[in-house]
């Protein structure tokens, strides 16, 4: 992707100003893992609800030295992935890959790469809904007081309301998770695929959310746990008997795809970057 | 116009606020802030590379009774000068009295623990008291040698009885630009 720097903006489009404002939330959220910290979200030229905390998070970590990758839903080349891309290194001028290797920075929308990320790495997702709470709590104010008071009972109670009525945790995404004992933290959209890979990962995470105007972290080797009961332990998707239909993985988180004209069902991985170095091999 | 420093807001800051954060996100592990710091000027370079970089007129500082200090940080950033029990950043040039500031450091509250002191600690004594290091950020236990004021410190911290998610985030700077970071969740038992 040939795109110059406009000089017109400044570094990062940001000013400094809003940087170190994120930057010293994102310190808070990175010493307290879990915590949802304010922040005063910025206008950005993509509207809220489009990516625009991880955006802001991503500008305000982005140094010339740095390499971005930057994915939707696992991909690369999707419209989002493509943008965010553009808009970056046009008031950077930084590299972008596709290889999550080669990444020292990587933007993600409801997944997490399949290959281990490592300790000089970030990965910043994106998040519509921060607060884990607010399916059984409408009001920010309580939602507040219940973190304060660690007052999860609420949300236990829905988990054991789904397993009576259904037999089940019926949650796909957005899986809740407590954070080293203490705050119950909502993932971002990632499938419950992906919870396992937040816990005593070796990489920083950082979450932001622009819309709700919200930044919390997870630093490495934080111990992560997807809520469970004793006796109904928690349970990642599963794919047994199925595989990439272009690269035979059989231990990845697969897309189905439906071909309306011959009525087939077929599976293929969703992180595209990792689909195609299997390939390569 | 006279140049007081070589500093880019935009570049250093952002190469600064990097190490920064890996020094938080793996706490105790020293990173050095050199090349930036040596473009600041004075006795205090890496100290006002610090302030550079996190504060600015929305923030509150104390850097104890070190006037010249104060008067850069204030030229620098434009940030506010407060007493030590609401400042938001800590400046404790004098390592001896990180124990006093500490004490009296506000340590947020449990609906906003995030409105709680960061506590920047210059530091050049030797290292040589050895200690055990676990928590958030850690793999499992790490062995690190400490300076004694550092770990006076930590044991200050320890014993205010905070409770977590309530508490103080301590920066380590030392005159040569490396710096650790000790946030509220890491632990630390002393070995003798």
């Amino acid at each position: 992707m040939k795109i110059k720097r406009n000089e017109e903006y400044n570094y990062g489009f940001l000013d400094e100003g809003s940087k170190k404002e994120i930057r010293r939330s994102t310190l808070k959220a990175v010493a307290i893992p879990g915590y949802q910290v304010p922040f005063g979200s910025r206008e950005l030229p993509i509207g809220r609800g489009w990516g625009t905390g991880g955006i802001q998070l991503t500008l305000s970590l982005i140094g010339p030295s740095d390499v971005l990758k930057v994915i939707d839903q696992g991909s690369d080349e999707s419209v989002n992935a493509v943008n965010i891309k553009k808009f970056v290194k046009l008031c950077t001028g930084i590299k972008t890959t596709t290889d999550t290797h080669k990444a020292t920075i990587i933007q993600s929308r409801h997944r997490i790469p399949e290959i281990p990320l490592k300790n000089d790495q970030i990965l910043v997702l994106q998040v519509p809904i921060p607060e884990p709470l607010r399916i059984v709590e409408p009001k920010e104010e309580v939602t507040k007081k219940m973190h304060a008071e660690k007052d999860y009972a609420p949300i236990w109670l829905q988990l054991y309301e789904s397993i009576i009525k259904y037999g089940k945790v019926t949650i796909s995404t957005e899986y809740p998770c407590t954070v080293e004992d203490r705050y119950i933290m909502n993932p971002s959209p990632i499938p419950k695929f992906d919870n396992p890979k937040l816990n005593m990962s070796e990489c920083l995470y950082l979450f932001g959310a622009g819309r709700e105007k919200k930044i919390y972290a997870i630093p490495p080797y934080t111990r992560v746990e997807s809520l469970a009961f004793d006796d109904v332990p928690f349970e990642k998707e599963n794919f047994k008997g199925k595989k990439c239909c272009l690269c035979g993985s059989c231990d990845t988180y697969l897309d189905e795809i439906f071909n309306s004209e011959t009525g087939e069902r077929y599976y293929q991985c969703s992180d595209t970057s990792y689909c195609r170095e299997v390939r390569s091999r | 116009m006279k140049q007081l420093h070589n500093f880019s807001e935009v570049f250093d800051s952002q190469a600064v606020y990097r190490k920064l954060l890996e020094a938080m996100a793996n706490p105790l592990r020293k990173v050095s802030i050199k090349a930036q710091a040596d473009k600041m000027y004075g006795a205090d370079a890496p100290f006002l590379a610090l302030a550079m970089t996190l504060l600015d007129n929305e923030t509150s500082f104390n850097a104890d009774s070190d006037q010249k200090l104060t008067d850069d940080i204030v030229l620098l950033t434009s940030a506010k000068r407060t007493n030590s029990d609401s400042a938001d950043f800590i400046f404790a040039a004098d390592p001896e009295k990180a124990v006093e500031i500490i004490a009296h450091a506000k340590s947020g509250t449990l609906a906003d623990p995030h409105k709680s002191a960061t506590i920047i600690i210059k530091d050049n004594e030797a290292e040589n008291s050895v200690i055990s290091a676990y928590g958030a950020g850690i793999n499992g236990v790490i062995n690190v040698n400490i300076s004694g004021n550092a770990k006076r410190a930590v044991s200050q911290r320890d014993a205010q009885n905070y409770e977590y998610p309530q508490g103080v985030d301590m920066i380590f700077v030392r005159d040569t630009g490396d710096i650790y970071c000790i946030p509220r969740l890491v632990m630390v038992k002393g070995e003798e």
